[in-house]
């Protein structure tokens, strides 16, 4: 396969999105904007300029029509995909790590970094998916960390609970719809910072990455964890794909020792796990830095990863990607046909 | 121009009128559904250059969602406002190919380089430097003794050599040890009959241990490529190829010489009906020419 490399930022990729129809690619860096890509070639959309920090976070709602974006200059913006004007902005007390919206673009969350006497927070916006309506500027919940703050989070199935990552290792579970804890679990080691956290297509389960050096697949239900990949390096990212059963997880050493080892020892490959066997089948190279986010096209036929290094890497599966399967699983199908 | 239609065949004739334009592109269809196009442009140096490209055009036609499809005419905005149609070449490339093909056990495919040369190194390491004249621990070549003693596992020229295989002592003896004048190295040390023995017997019997002949080998076949093959046996001394004088292609059988005896049984062992190019080949100790 042939990646393509958009290099559309001048500073560290912090997160990439497909839309639900992977036809668009939305990549956010360390400056000042978002850009806007079509996945089958790689032509840029467009840029969104209105942030004046560093951008951390950004997704797509359902339906392509809006994108939201979280920054180090304490806000939430809420964007028209096909114009790039800004239609509202949410202010908050300390800079946004990580902005998602819920299945059926209703809502979305937002969350906070503990800074400057703050304490990290997870808030839950109000949208209207209409990009000429009116946006309420009213916060509708705030769920409040007191321990750890949270680094990531999302929303399960239907909406029904908001799962967060913490930076010390553990995963807790709120009720959506009143902000109560349910359930709060050490999944990772202890202190180790949850880097990220995807859904599988369903919402049903999620894969977190950390900087233990291992991903893990858990239920959304009871935060039962099913499966674990371990890896060489600390993880920054981890991604499941659609239609095959793998995992996508990326990492490298952190940014800081970077120049201390060479590109080879640095292991900045995007690795591929079988999900249900655990087992590695397969490394892609190409990044010059550590991988800081993996995303995978929902339709299945490709992924992009975003490295230290500035640059987005779109990758098309080809055919020997779609024909691996295990043995088993062949024997498995035969067996059904008969 | 009016001189133009007389104009004398050693007139500079492009200075003027060419530095500052160029042709028009030109594309032409080539018969084989190719395209050629040819364009010009000035380079550094203010040089014209032309280019030749052959391109072929395929058509690759997908069908999308609706949405899709109207998204796809939507206009740039932001930085890429004024970019045209197409991905702009200053924010998009294509990188070079990689392969990748899922696998368990790929891992063993990634490192099956490295082991092999481990093992080498490793016999090397236990490979000690012999010397053949005195057995120390240094190159023969450095051997405090090589102006006063010959190698081991020959004769001594002097004391046995001369006198013992040799009839007449006046006709060899004499060459090899009086000082008169200049001896050739065969006629050295005996001469005649002897040398001819020491060649077959002397210096060449620790090779015959350990030389394998190889036949049924491709014609395609090269020293090189042998070499590689044997040398995850144990260190080669030699590989003799015999190739046809005139067409350079290989005539079906080689020698393979190993430092030890014992890689080279190994090296029996394993080669021995390997397939190699087509052809499987066939392995077995050298045997003495007769």
């Amino acid at each position: 396969m042939r990646p393509i490399l958009l290099q559309g930022h001048e500073r560290a990729l912090t997160q990439i999105k497909y839309n639900r129809d992977g036809d668009l690619i939305f990549s956010t860096a360390k400056d000042q904007h978002i850009c806007g890509w079509y996945a089958h070639n790689g032509e840029r959309l467009g840029t969104y300029h209105g942030h004046q920090g560093a951008l951390w976070t950004v997704d797509v709602d359902p339906t392509s029509t809006l994108i939201a974006s979280g920054a180090a200059d304490n806000t939430v913006r809420l964007w028209n995909i096909k114009s790039g004007r800004c239609l509202n902005v949410w202010d908050f007390d300390t800079a946004v790590k990580r902005v998602e919206f819920n299945e059926d673009g209703s809502q979305l969350l937002a969350v906070t970094e503990k800074r400057m006497g703050f304490l990290g927070t997870i808030v839950v916006l109000d949208i209207n998916l209409d990009p000429e309506g009116e946006q309420t500027s009213e916060k509708r919940m705030t769920i409040t960390c007191e321990d750890a703050k949270a680094t990531v989070a999302g929303w399960s199935y239907m909406s029904k609970y908001i799962i967060a990552g913490h930076e010390d290792g553990t995963v807790s579970q709120y009720d959506a719809k009143s902000g109560e804890q349910l359930d709060n679990t050490q999944v990772h080691e202890v202190d180790m910072l949850i880097t990220d956290l995807q859904w599988s297509p369903d919402r049903t389960y999620f894969i977190t990455a950390s900087k233990d050096k291992t991903a893990k697949l858990i239920t959304a239900k009871d935060l039962e964890v099913l499966k674990t990949y371990p890896a060489d390096t600390p993880l920054n990212s981890a991604s499941i794909t659609p239609k095959k059963d793998f995992v996508i997880l990326g990492g490298g050493q952190a940014a800081m020792d970077v120049t201390t080892t060479s590109t080879r020892q640095g292991k900045f490959e995007a690795r591929f796990y079988h999900k249900i066997f655990e087992e590695e089948i397969g490394r892609v190279r190409g990044h010059f830095g550590p991988l800081n986010t993996v995303a995978v096209d929902p339709q299945g036929k490709g992924y992009a990863s975003g490295g230290e290094d500035g640059y987005v890497r779109v990758h098309q599966f080809d055919k020997g990607y779609f024909d691996f399967t295990y043995e088993v699983e062949r024997q498995a199908r035969a067996a059904l046909q008969q | 121009m009016s001189k133009t239609e007389n104009k004398d065949w050693a007139d500079d004739e492009d200075l003027d009128d060419t530095v500052d334009t160029l042709p028009a592109q030109t594309t032409t269809t080539n018969k084989d559904g190719t395209k050629t196009i040819v364009s010009w442009r000035f380079n550094d140096e203010g040089k014209k250059v032309k280019t030749i490209r052959r391109i072929r055009f395929t058509v690759h036609k997908e069908v999308v969602n609706p949405r899709v499809a109207e998204r796809k005419n939507w206009s740039k905005f932001g930085l890429s406002a004024k970019d045209g149609a197409g991905p702009a070449a200053d924010t998009t490339s294509v990188g070079e190919n990689i392969i990748f093909r899922p696998s368990t056990n790929w891992r063993k495919d990634a490192k099956e380089e490295k082991p092999e040369q481990g093992s080498m190194k490793d016999q090397l390491k236990n490979k000690k430097v012999k010397c053949r004249i005195c057995n120390g621990e240094h190159f023969t070549a450095r051997c405090p003794f090589k102006d006063t003693m010959a190698p081991v596992g020959e004769d001594n020229p002097d004391v046995a050599a001369g006198p013992a295989d040799v009839d007449g002592p006046a006709a060899a003896g004499g060459l090899g040890t009086g000082k008169s004048s200049y001896v050739p190295p065969h006629m050295r040390n005996g001469g005649g009959a002897a040398a001819g023995d020491r060649m077959g017997g002397g210096k060449y019997e620790r090779d015959d241990l350990a030389t394998l002949r190889v036949t049924n080998v491709s014609e395609m076949a090269e020293e090189q490529e042998l070499r590689d093959m044997f040398e995850r046996f144990g260190r080669v001394t030699r590989v003799f190829l015999a190739k046809d004088r005139e067409t350079g292609l290989a005539k079906g059988f080689a020698f393979i010489s190993f430092q030890e005896r014992s890689d080279a049984s190994k090296a029996c062992d394993k080669m021995d009906g390997y397939g190699f190019k087509h052809l499987i080949l066939r392995v077995e100790f050298a045997k003495k020419a007769a």
